[in-house]
């Protein structure tokens, strides 16, 4: 964590921006000892249009170690990008890039999320009330991997390709993994607690993919039987000690294994838990 | 070993207490929690593993059960027991820690292992153990903490990355307790050891906790570095400079190896108290300890300090 404090600065949104904006110099260590003047005059256009941030939201109280977004937009992107202490909330949706790259705080969305949420986090909490997009936790264009450490709890759906290039931490859905969920996957966790579309694990080296139901099994992937795994009692602790109340429920002691994808490396796993 | 007794000893519930110390000396140690299905079986482990761990000089490590855990205090929610390992240096409990984990907790139905130190200074727990998997182990990060999990008959030993060490451990703690009557004494002995027990982050090492045969630095034979504490054996008394009256018939002694001086401290006040209170009626007569003059130990442990 880069700053500290208790001050809260609020940014309300006047209107739905006329651009697409990058919100990631907005987060509580990169405006730690800024004057309000100087948040209000920073430039988040991505046009040749100079877009500044009291162009989009009025600004009330002071740098901290908390940020609050009333109101949302899916043009808001990049959110929490970078974010590596403090808090930030939005009250509403954003738009790609959320969190992408954070190592630390937390970042909560009352709303929707676009694609590429949490996109090569390597630590911190996000915390989604909504929907996420396509390659949540996954991996950024010319990155190496996707999402390397920390978590992300999606209450609703997560779009196709999650987890993409995963290499640590984990994805909890309170709903369902959208399609090839895990492609590519090196390690770490995805868990739903109500199933995976189609195809999860496409060519997933290592790494768990934990539900109670999947759509349609890849023909890569085979039946390991049923088992007893001591490290999924493991996981259901640290999940709860780590998350709290947004922690999934404790996993069941006997889980069907279905090991894949045999047609790269086969050492990754999908879990059944029902 | 002599025991300095320039000053008068002092007499607590008739039983005779030296004015001398304990002088231990510092050493690497570590903990190590092993889980199982079963309370039975994590002991079971334990057991196996702290085995042939005595004495760091004959056995590369002095080991022994700190205590046994509930599943709460567990990461896997099982019942476990803490062990703790002490040796020389951090290479040599690597060693150590190695061969033990790899023969007798891997081997163990339904075990697993974890760091049972929290300490900025790790070393390795599964650096060799994880490749029995045969290419088949992999690794779950959570959080910090990086588990292996390697496949066996039934099912997957789970073994944590690494775990914490300590060079601020003590090694050689000890008290020498002398009586009329062996039984006695023995019933004494193990009262102190379950009193010292009861002190977390302290382990007595020998069978039992309790050591009979108490040694002394060098021998008439060359090559040997460690002999019998002559002035301590009963049977020698005549022979030579004995430290014991004559009616000694036995003296034991507890050794107390700790993560801290200061636990290796509370634990000799446990370990007194209790045979100050059991004693008197078992035959017990008179306390003392082990020293080397005080020059070689960092760390001394004065009984009369230390008295409950």
């Amino acid at each position: 964590m880069s700053q500290a404090g208790t001050s809260r600065l609020t940014l309300s949104l006047r209107a739905e921006p006329a651009e697409r904006c990058d919100l990631s110099a907005l987060t509580p260590g990169r405006i730690a000892g800024m004057a309000r003047a100087d948040i209000e005059r920073m430039a988040i256009g991505t046009t040749n249009a100079t877009l500044r941030l009291a162009d989009v939201f009025t600004v009330s109280g002071e740098a901290g170690g908390e940020i609050v977004i009333a109101g949302g937009s899916t043009r808001l992107d990049f959110v929490g990008a970078g974010l590596d202490g403090g808090s930030l909330t939005v009250e509403g949706d954003v738009g790609a890039y959320a969190a992408a790259g954070m190592t630390g705080g937390t970042l909560t969305v009352r709303g929707d999320t676009g694609p590429w949420l949490g996109a090569g986090m390597k630590g911190g909490l996000v915390h989604v009330t909504g929907s996420s997009g396509a390659e949540t936790g996954g991996m950024r264009a010319g990155d190496r991997y996707g999402m390397l450490g920390g978590s992300i709890v999606v209450e609703g759906n997560v779009g196709p390709r999650a987890g993409h290039r995963m290499r640590r931490g984990t994805i909890v859905a309170r709903g369902q993994f959208g399609p090839t969920a895990g492609a590519r996957m090196m390690g770490g966790t995805l868990w739903t607690e109500k199933g995976f579309a189609a195809d999860p694990g496409l060519q997933m080296r290592r790494g768990t993919l934990i539900g109670p139901k999947v759509e349609r099994l890849l023909p890569t992937f085979r039946d390991a039987g049923d088992h007893d795994l001591v490290i999924l009692r493991i996981l259901s602790r640290d999940m709860a000690a780590r998350l709290g109340n947004l922690a999934p429920k404790p996993l069941p002691l006997k889980v069907r294994k279905i090991s894949g994808d045999l047609a790269v490396f086969g050492k990754g796993e999908l879990l059944l838990t029902a | 070993m002599s025991n300095a007794q320039d000053k008068a000893p002092i007499t607590v519930n008739g039983i005779t207490i030296d004015d001398t110390f304990a002088e231990a000396f510092g050493m690497t140690g570590t903990g190590i929690v092993i889980t199982a299905d079963t309370a039975k079986w994590a002991m079971q482990a334990a057991i196996t593993m702290t085995g042939y761990g005595t004495s760091v000089i004959g056995c590369g490590a002095e080991c022994g059960i700190d205590r046994e855990l509930s599943p709460d205090e567990t990461p896997d929610g099982r019942p476990g027991v803490r062990c703790l390992v002490f040796s020389f240096s951090p290479d040599l409990v690597e060693k150590q820690i190695k061969s033990r984990v790899g023969q007798c907790v891997l081997t163990s139905p339904g075990s697993a292992c974890y760091n049972g130190l929290e300490s900025k200074t790790k070393i390795k727990l599964a650096a060799g153990i994880r490749y029995f998997g045969d290419g088949w182990q992999t690794a779950k990060k959570l959080g910090s903490r990086r588990f292996w999990r390697v496949p066996v008959m039934d099912g997957e030993f789970v073994v944590e990355d690494a775990i914490g060490i300590t060079t601020d451990a003590v090694g050689g703690g000890n008290m020498l307790v002398l009586g009329t009557d062996r039984r006695g004494l023995l019933e004494t002995c193990e009262a102190a050891v379950a009193a010292i027990g009861r002190v977390p982050d302290v382990i007595t090492p020998f069978p039992g906790g309790i050591v009979r045969s108490g040694s002394k630095v060098g021998s008439k034979y060359a090559g040997v570095i460690a002999s019998t504490n002559d002035a301590f054996c009963p049977t020698l008394r005549g022979a030579v400079r004995s430290e014991l009256s004559a009616d000694t018939l036995a003296v034991l002694e507890i050794v107390i190896d700790g993560l801290s001086s200061q636990s290796v401290a509370d634990a000799t006040r446990a370990g007194l108290k209790a045979i100050l209170e059991t004693g008197p009626a078992k035959g017990v007569t008179r306390i003392s300890a082990g020293n080397y003059g005080g020059n070689l130990g960092q760390h001394h442990y004065h009984l009369k300090e230390l008295l409950p």
